[in-house]
């Protein structure tokens, strides 16, 4: 856990544990000590959109995988779909499967890793658990099968990632135009030998989850439990996916809001807005307006959305699933449950892809001059929806950049989770880290990447507050 | 079947921090060998753990802030300390931990380091490490052969800085 410092009638955590990225939370707090205002602060900096002008296209999926070590691989496939429109072509089916294979694997690895080791700690030992046990080191003590599911689920969607892009971490193997190597026979028999065991692993991962959830009422009932709109891509039949399709809004009530939006057309229908406290961005559905306009992304998001997977044992569990709720499945506490039911998809879907007769084709590639000057990609990383937008000039050099980032679409849906867990369990006059660690685990839930959403430069506006003991507010600088 | 497992770490986009990686071609080129495996991380994950208890003994060659810049150490890697505040990333003696907790392995390890200069942004190294670079690389490569060769407690150092500084 983080250190937590009372400043006055502030109370500070920083730096937030267990998630990717550095942040902070301030609690703000009343006379008597109860939670009157909470903010997540996100403290890093990035600053990707202004420093790829003047580089050209072509370059942008590799500088873009650079954003993330974690999520590599959605920015890779955002990126070339973007640099697909600006060459205006149709990419051939094969690299297109490949794609899907490659981005699949990210979401196993990716929810591997927020579940089995960042979350893990809190879903095995407890909210109250000793913050010195409170760890993967914990875990491998209290349940060591458990530790290992984790580390091997990981390596399984890691090894996948080698195979098809040459490397774990920044793999360049997506291209505008498709993927630069085919699939090899010894390759797909190789992950194919695996998903056997990966499926076990995540069965099992979701009996064991299922079997915890009675002991964690409060926090189902606390933690991100309010409406909000849900957004995703969907299929055209309204399926679960990762790479392609159309946008999706609900409201809480799980009613269609908005259905078939183009993801090309975002900017029409999701507005960006900076706070002076944060270096991430917030965003809302426009049409009602900020910040009215809250919705989520993500795990939670999808399974909401979505009204199958189209695999068979993820189309039980997403049944399963929408039962949690009449309406839409609105406790944030859900996203673990949701990130199961997205793995099991992830390996069954990748099982029917690498069967696929022409996934060992040679032509995964297509070749062409730009033909466009402005291009959008979008597709479903790990955490949610994700955009890249560019434009370049006639020599194909980017002259602009926007990046709308899953862990952005949740800034909104965040703080408002920080403020209802901290207004549940947290007594200025008696902290206690229990309290603490269930503000930061509901930070957890949504597994934000706060290196991929910090990447504006030259908007962000800045505040310096000078707080008395008291929290009086003494002086205040502002930028911007 | 490797018997020892070379985990070069650091990045590679820090100037010295990526010496590891430098390290770890040269070695790849030095010891080819179905006995000797050399990987390239980042940092090191609970993933390596799985790794580490395959094999008979780990090297772990990353860069060190400790030292003046260009001293080379190698040092046993200990037990894990009691107390862990474990986000994503560990340490040698952290991997070396959850090898034994979860996999029930004891491998011999060993950390081997260079002492850094510059870790500001940056893909190249700074003089005084680039010009320790062949020595690094010959001590990690010599303790490799050693191992490989005789019994293995009689090949590892007891005490801290072994190698030349």
């Amino acid at each position: 856990m983080g250190e937590a410092v009372k400043q006055g009638r502030t109370i500070v955590i920083d730096p937030v544990t267990r998630i990717e990225g550095h942040s902070k939370i301030t609690l703000h707090l009343d006379e008597d000590g109860a939670v009157e205002e909470a903010r997540f602060h996100v403290t890093q900096f990035r600053g990707f959109e202004k420093f790829c002008e003047g580089r050209p296209f072509y370059e942008m999926p590799s500088l873009m995988a650079r954003i993330c070590g974690i999520c590599p691989v959605s920015h890779l496939i955002a990126s070339a779909k973007a640099c697909d429109a600006l060459l205006a072509v149709t990419i051939p089916p094969t690299a297109e499967k490949l794609r899907r294979i490659f981005g699949l694997a990210q979401v196993v690895q990716s929810h591997a890793l927020s579940l089995f080791h960042l979350s893990s700690p809190d879903l095995l030992l407890g909210m109250d658990a000793d913050p010195a046990k409170s760890n993967l080191f914990g875990v491998a003590e209290e349940n060591p099968e458990l530790a290992r599911d984790g580390i091997r689920l990981r390596q399984f969607g890691q090894e996948i990632i080698e195979r098809l892009g040459g490397k774990r971490i920044h793999p360049a193997w997506i291209v505008p135009g498709g993927v630069s190597e085919p699939l090899t026979e010894v390759n797909r028999d190789a992950i194919l030998s695996a998903i056997p065991d990966a499926l076990g692993i995540v069965e099992r991962t979701l009996e064991w989850f299922k079997g915890r959830m009675e002991n964690f009422r409060e926090e189902i009932a606390s933690f991100g439990n309010f409406p909000t709109m849900f957004m995703g891509i969907v299929k055209q039949d309204n399926g679960l996916t990762f790479y392609d399709g159309k946008i999706r809004i609900i409201d809480a009530a799980g009613k269609v809001v908005a259905d078939a939006l183009d993801p090309k057309r975002y900017f029409d229908y999701i507005g960006e807005k900076v706070e002076p406290w944060s270096y991430m961005k917030s965003t809302y559905y426009k049409p009602v307006g900020f910040p009215d306009g809250i919705y989520r992304v993500g795990p939670l998001a999808r399974l909401n959305v979505a009204d199958r997977c189209g695999t068979p044992r993820a189309d039980q569990e997403l049944a399963e699933f929408h039962e949690l709720q009449r309406t839409a499945v609105l406790s944030s506490f859900h996203y673990h449950h949701a990130r199961l039911v997205e793995m099991l998809y992830c390996v069954e879907r990748m099982e029917q892809l690498l069967n696929d007769s022409e996934i060992l084709s040679q032509r995964v590639r297509a070749v062409a001059r730009p033909n466009a000057l402005e291009g959008v990609g979008a597709c479903e990383a790990p955490r949610g929806t994700l955009f890249h937008h560019y434009k370049i000039d006639e020599q194909g050099l980017i002259r602009w950049c926007n990046l709308v980032i899953a862990t952005g679409h949740n800034n909104l849906a965040m703080n408002r989770s920080i403020l209802q867990v901290a207004k549940h369990f947290v007594r200025g006059n008696h902290l206690t880290p229990g309290m603490l660690n269930r503000v930061e685990a509901v930070i957890r839930t949504y597994d934000p990447c706060l290196s991929c959403s910090t990447h504006a430069l030259g908007e962000m506006a800045l505040r310096i507050e000078l707080l008395s003991p008291s929290g009086e507010l003494l002086d205040e600088v502002a930028r911007g | 079947m490797p018997r020892v497992l070379i985990v070069a770490y650091g990045n590679p986009l820090r100037s010295d921090d990526g010496v590891g990686w430098v390290v770890a071609d040269e070695l790849h080129r030095r010891l080819a060998s179905p006995e000797v495996e050399v990987v390239r991380l980042q940092q090191l994950l609970p993933e390596v753990a799985e790794s580490v208890s395959r094999v008979e003994t780990a090297i772990f060659v990353d860069a060190s802030r400790d030292g003046d810049p260009g001293d080379i150490r190698c040092q046993p890697v200990a037990a894990p300390p009691a107390r862990i505040q474990f986000s994503h990333q560990l340490s040698p003696a952290e991997v070396l931990g959850l090898a034994s907790q979860l996999y029930g392995a004891t491998p011999q390890a060993l950390c081997v380091t260079l002492a850094g200069e510059c870790f500001e942004h940056g893909e190249g190294l700074s003089e005084k490490v680039a010009a320790r670079l062949p020595l690094l690389a010959a001590a990690a490569e010599q303790l490799t052969k050693k191992i490989l060769a005789g019994p293995l407690a009689s090949s590892l150092p007891s005490q801290e800085d072994e190698a030349a500084s």
